[in-house]
């Protein structure tokens, strides 16, 4: 079973960045190679996590079955989890970081436009 | 003009009074003596009719019915007109059921509840006087409330000259019994032909009819109960002595609450390492705000790294170091989990956005304000800063959000991590947020700096005060025992202070004092001591002190309602008392009523008082009869209430001279010299 994280805007791509394969879960970096699960780094995770806001974000269905690798099993199934969560709410990082000035923003930008037209 | 006392006591409420037996003959003599044409009886939260019927058949004059009441935390006096007495008194008798001692009040509701329509009554709140009805309840009563009671000659005149005051006045407040001596000259008067309550709230609208004496304004104030009067400026008393200068002087004092009386004598020192001990002791106290103000940036400092923990950060380093060895040797055992990247993998740390919060800020300021707004756009157009504003709002925002996405991998990564770790019994890196250790030794180390800079001695700030220089400087604790007596406290310093020149160390050690607060530890790196010099910069002596003193009580007068100084001669040289004694009087007679007994022609004579009164003592039939003779400096004649005259040229040369052919011999010693 393949995942899909929905997106919004139908042009996005959509690729898949966790898979399962001979036993191992792979994931897809920066430079679009596929990697073993254990090679993954915070660096990598910060990258997917970009792809998994902005993109169609597709993974493969955690099966502790299908993954022999024990270490793997973990990783993987920390990913799915977490990536999962997030599909619920892909936003929330702009939501909360934007709480401080929203309103501050609008007055100003606003305030920029109207000084532009007079 | 009429005099009226609307506050005074003839029953005692349970609570609010030290128990008294009212006299009624008292109230009557009273009211004689001062001549006074209009009283209103207000006890604590009670009215009595019979009594106030019982007073009203005794006295000829205009008696009003009122009440104190216990309102919102403070007093207020409701007075009545003189009728309809039974629902006056029932509406007291509710005031009285609510309030059955004295932390109880009534509060603005209650009062118009009870009272109905407060137009009907005049309503005046305890003003400069406690308890005080706050300004805010005194605005909820408004227009009801138009006058307000004061307790001095002195808030009378203030509340005169602030526009923004209610119409003062002035009142006893006085509790009648059989033993009383003396009676509050405290009245006022007012510019009315009759006595009714209707006249009388009508005069206390309007400042300009209320009077602290009934001929001469507020320029002189009554002191004494038999009419004797006093400038609400500066008065010198003179006389011979044994005449009753100190006696008549004792009186006035006991008649005020707030009166700050210097004593003859009082300032000349008779231990001179004891008067200079207490000296430095409470010249330090009074310069602490010079010292809290040097050490303020250091105190923040002190409490900023006071929570670092060295030992701990050492550990932490070392388990890292472990850590990585053992790693680094176990290398070919890796297994599965231990050999994935994530296992061994540090956090990301989340960059800081306090400058960004900062920046927006200060463009806010420079966008809002108006006081130099022409300056600002001078420089910088207001579209620009807002340009400038949006932007560093949009980058907070981008770093705010790169920090969530940081702290949502952390947690990931730790996730995994545990679960990795715990799978397996290979070594992993502790880890350990080197950034924050690197901060915190950054931050020891300028505190270190800091506090040995801080300690180098050095004169912080120098403050004249007249001809004197008040010095303050910095120098070192130089035992335990300074320490010691710094805290005030019942604990030891001994350890602490053998690591003194080690502020890092020292700190720590502070740290295990028992008894000491960990916002004072910064007080106890460098302590600050005060020095007096004169105007040829040395270190005053003891006359000098005793100078300094007197300027300084002199000054501090402001916060009383009289100033009573007792032949200040007797402890100075005629220059001082004539070059900034004088100077300091006439200058604090401005706003506090002042009264200086002298025998000296140079406080006498040259300090230029508004009035003048002359104490005689005559023996009477062998008794011995004091007079107060007075009236304004220039005045030929100096007279007793009674009218009784005495030549006041005389006077002065007989006080202030030694008398006519003294001060004529006198004259004739300088002509020689000077020829």
């Amino acid at each position: 079973m393949r995942q899909v994280i929905q997106h919004t805007q139908k042009e996005s791509n959509h690729m898949i960045y966790l898979k399962i394969e001979n036993g191992k879960g792979h994931f897809l970096n920066e430079s679009d190679q596929w990697i073993e699960i254990d090679q993954i780094g915070k660096e990598d995770l910060l990258s997917l996590l970009d792809k998994a806001i902005s993109d169609e974000f597709e993974m493969d269905e955690f099966d502790a079955d299908s993954l022999q690798n024990k270490a793997h099993q973990i990783i993987y199934k920390h990913l799915y989890q977490k990536f999962n969560e997030l599909n619920e709410n892909k936003s929330r990082f702009k939501d909360e970081s934007e709480q401080l000035y929203k309103s501050a923003i609008e007055k100003y930008t606003e305030a920029i436009q109207n000084e532009s037209n007079s | 003009m009429k005099k009226i006392d609307l506050h005074l006591h003839t029953k005692s409420s349970q609570y609010s009074d030290s128990a008294f037996v009212f006299s009624l003959p008292k109230l009557k003599e009273y009211v004689e003596k001062l001549s006074i044409d209009c009283i209103a009886v207000t006890n604590h939260n009670l009215f009595d009719l019979s009594q106030f019927n019982e007073i009203s058949e005794e006295l000829e004059i205009t008696i009003l019915p009122g009440i104190e009441i216990n309102l919102e935390k403070g007093h207020l006096l409701l007075i009545s007109e003189n009728a309809e007495l039974e629902d006056f008194e029932s509406k007291c008798n509710q005031v009285e059921s609510l309030i059955t001692n004295e932390s109880e009040f009534i509060t603005v509701q209650k009062l118009k509840e009870i009272f109905i329509d407060l137009s009907r009554y005049l309503l005046i709140p305890h003003y400069e006087k406690t308890p005080i009805i706050r300004p805010e309840i005194i605005e909820q009563l408004k227009p009801h409330i138009t006058s307000g009671e004061v307790t001095s000659a002195k808030k009378f005149k203030y509340c005169l000259k602030d526009s923004s005051s209610l119409v003062p006045v002035l009142f006893s407040d006085l509790r009648f019994t059989q033993h009383m001596t003396v009676f509050s000259p405290r009245q006022t008067f007012i510019d009315i032909d009759d006595t009714s309550l209707r006249a009388i709230k009508t005069c206390l609208m309007d400042k300009h009819k209320v009077f602290l004496h009934h001929s001469e304004g507020h320029r002189f104030f009554q002191v004494f109960e038999n009419g004797q009067k006093l400038s609400t400026g500066l008065n010198v008393v003179l006389g011979e002595r044994s005449s009753g200068k100190t006696y008549t002087l004792r009186t006035m004092a006991a008649m005020y609450d707030n009166v700050k009386h210097i004593k003859q004598f009082e300032l000349l020192e008779t231990d001179e390492e004891k008067d200079k001990k207490k000296f430095d002791e409470l010249l330090t106290t009074k310069q602490s705000s010079v010292s809290e103000q040097f050490l303020k940036e250091f105190k923040e400092v002190v409490e900023d790294v006071v929570n670092i923990d060295r030992k701990e950060n050492e550990k932490l380093i070392e388990s890292f170091l472990s850590s990585l060895l053992k790693v680094a040797a176990e290398e070919e055992k890796k297994d599965v989990y231990s050999k994935c990247t994530l296992f061994n993998e540090s956090k990301f740390i989340e960059t800081s956005n306090d400058t960004l919060k900062q920046l927006v800020t200060a463009t806010e300021l420079l966008i809002d304000n108006t006081q130099y707004r022409t300056l600002i756009d001078s420089h910088i157009s207001k579209k620009v800063l807002q340009e400038l504003i949006v932007d560093l709002m949009k980058k907070y925002e981008e770093v705010q959000e790169k920090n969530l996405k940081v702290r949502w991998v952390n947690s990931l990564v730790i996730n995994i991590q545990k679960e990795l770790q715990s799978s397996t019994a290979s070594e992993h890196i502790k880890d350990v947020d080197f950034y924050a250790i690197l901060l915190e030794k950054e931050k020891l180390r300028k505190f270190e700096n800091i506090a040995t800079n801080i300690k180098s001695e050095k004169v912080i700030e120098k403050t004249d005060v007249r001809r004197f220089k008040i010095v303050a400087s910095t120098r070192i604790f130089n035992g335990a025992q300074e320490l010691l007596n710094k805290s005030g406290r019942r604990t030891t310093f001994s350890t602490a202070f053998n690591f003194y020149d080690s502020p890092i160390e020292y700190l720590d050690e502070l740290k295990n004092i028992d008894r000491l607060a960990e916002t004072e530890y910064y007080k106890y790196f460098v302590d600050v001591s005060y020095r007096i010099l004169n105007e040829f910069d040395a270190e005053i002596s003891g006359g000098e002190r005793s100078e300094f003193n007197l300027l300084e009580k002199i000054q501090n007068a402001h916060h009383f309602d009289l100033l009573l100084v007792d032949e200040p001669e007797s402890s100075f040289d005629n220059l001082f008392l004539k070059n900034e004694v004088n100077e300091q009087i006439r200058q604090i007679s401005k706003t506090v009523p002042v009264i200086v007994v002298t025998h000296n022609n140079t406080v006498g004579a040259s300090i230029k008082p508004d009035y003048i009164l002359y104490t005689k003592k005559e023996i009477v039939s062998g008794k011995a009869v004091y007079k107060i003779f007075s009236g304004n400096p220039a005045d030929p004649i100096l007279k007793t209430v009674e009218g009784e005259e005495i030549n006041n040229y005389n006077i002065m040369l007989n006080c202030l001279e030694a008398g006519d052919s003294a001060y004529t011999e006198r004259k004739q010693s300088y002509d020689i010299l000077k020829n």
